[in-house]
């Protein structure tokens, strides 16, 4: 189903904040193209394994956890 | 850390309560409260905060309620070089269980300093000062009791109304339950910032607005009624016979003179189409004077503090509508409401900046939501000319 999160999607999300130092969950999801809704549901599955981490810089952003 | 604090011992005269004693006897315990003197002494001799904002801080699986602080001059002050914050989500119309307040106050001797603020300006329980590698296990001690985080940073911030039913006469919805349900329903959005900032719900039984929602959330939610006040002629006759000047007190300053007196026969009258259900009348002559019995809300949209324009007071979205659980014609229009807000908002920039810079009309047009003459921007403005 299309809002459903897969593996392949939150593999997506990783790949692409190795490509940038922090995001917005709009920003991921306009930059791989996939539906904003299934998008917070993947980052919010990422975020409850460990993989992602929030930051906040005036605004709310993610990046991966550990990263730069 | 210094052991004298010339300047914040002003702070300890006077009659009032002085924060300045509760943080020295909290620093007899704790170690970081003793450094948290030290840095607003410095603070105050200095003239500058030796706070720095924000940065990476937080538990697993969660975007907010945990606030980073750290000190400027962590050489100077050790124990308080990471003074983090947590905010713990209140229970709807914050009643407590002397039980559950000591088991708090356990928690948080054991994992921070000890100092709390009750409350914050959202509402929640505010745990003022722990280290980071104190994060995660206070964390889950607080979960274990049955506590969760409240909502920072670009979030739903954690919902709040006033005590409603549970204590006032005066409540037209039950917020109470309002809160405990949205609380339920928007964990995600409550626990994971995504938007462009911050969004705030907050309910208020009837129009005296206790809790402030017209001036502080993005999504009010204010209890009236559609039909008309209800007069006990009884009672007001018995007001005005013990010496109660209804017509100067009540009468004359009815905002829109929807109200008249006649003094002969001590009988107060109603032009129910004139009433704004501004509460004054009912506030001064609580025993004559009651709400109607249709009750529901108005729900009004777009209240904030200045950031990046000025201050807003909320405006009319819907005039009136029935609130029953489960509330799903309210949630629908937030979802909708989130969804255009997170699509169209620059960073930081709050849903009524979003509506002034993309115009009401956009924004009704988007929701679905038809113009009526109640959506004025302030008072006596024109309806149909906005923004």
């Amino acid at each position: 189903m299309a809002d459903e999160v897969t593996g392949e999607l939150k593999q997506k999300i990783i790949d692409y904040l190795k490509t940038v130092s922090k995001a917005k969950n709009k920003e991921v999801a306009r930059d791989i193209g996939a539906d904003k809704h299934v998008v917070d549901k993947a980052i919010a599955e990422l975020s409850k394994e460990g993989v992602i981490e929030y930051v906040y810089l005036g605004a709310s952003f993610i990046k991966l956890k550990g990263g730069e | 850390m210094a052991d004298e604090t010339p300047l914040l011992d002003e702070l300890e005269k006077g009659p009032w309560p002085s924060y300045v004693k509760e943080i020295k006897r909290a620093a007899k315990k704790n170690k970081a409260s003793k450094d948290l003197l030290g840095i607003q002494e410095l603070s105050y001799k200095d003239r500058i905060t030796h706070w720095k904002h924000g940065g990476i801080v937080g538990v697993t699986g969660y975007g907010s309620g945990v606030i980073g602080r750290y000190c400027d001059s962590p050489e100077k002050f050790p124990d308080a070089a990471a003074f983090h914050t947590f905010r713990v989500n209140h229970p709807a119309g914050w009643f407590y269980s002397t039980k559950a307040l000591r088991k708090i106050c356990d928690i948080w001797e054991k994992y921070g300093s000890g100092m709390t603020n009750f409350h914050g300006s959202t509402g929640d329980i505010i745990l003022l000062g722990a280290p980071t590698e104190n994060l995660q296990p206070c964390f889950d001690t607080l979960t274990e009791n049955g506590f969760d985080l409240g909502g920072s940073g670009s979030a739903l911030r954690t919902i709040s109304g006033c005590v409603g039913k549970a204590r006032c006469e005066w409540a037209n919805i039950d917020t109470l339950d309002i809160v405990r349900d949205f609380t339920s329903e928007f964990q995600d959005e409550i626990h994971r910032p995504r938007w462009p900032y911050k969004f705030k719900i907050k309910a208020s039984g009837c129009p005296n607005d206790c809790v402030a929602a017209i001036a502080r959330a993005d999504f009010t939610i204010i209890g009236t009624w559609k039909d008309t006040l209800r007069i006990d002629q009884a009672a007001v006759k018995n007001y005005a016979e013990n010496g109660f000047d209804v017509k100067g007190l009540v009468v004359d300053k009815c905002p829109t003179d929807a109200l008249e007196w006649d003094e002969k026969t001590k009988t107060l009258t109603l032009r129910a189409e004139d009433c704004v259900r501004c509460m004054h009348c009912i506030n001064k002559m609580t025993k004559a004077i009651r709400p109607g019995v249709d009750t529901g809300a108005t729900i009004l949209i777009g209240s904030k503090a200045p950031i990046i324009k000025g201050a807003y007071l909320s405006w009319v979205l819907i005039p009136f509508i029935k609130i029953e659980p489960p509330y799903n014609e309210i949630k629908e229009l937030l979802r909708k409401i989130w969804d255009w807000w997170d699509e169209n908002g620059r960073t930081r920039e709050r849903l009524a900046e979003l509506i002034e810079r993309k115009g009401f009309k956009t924004f009704l047009r988007e929701m679905g939501i038809p113009p009526v003459p109640q959506m004025i921007y302030k008072p006596r403005a024109n309806p149909y000319v906005f923004f």
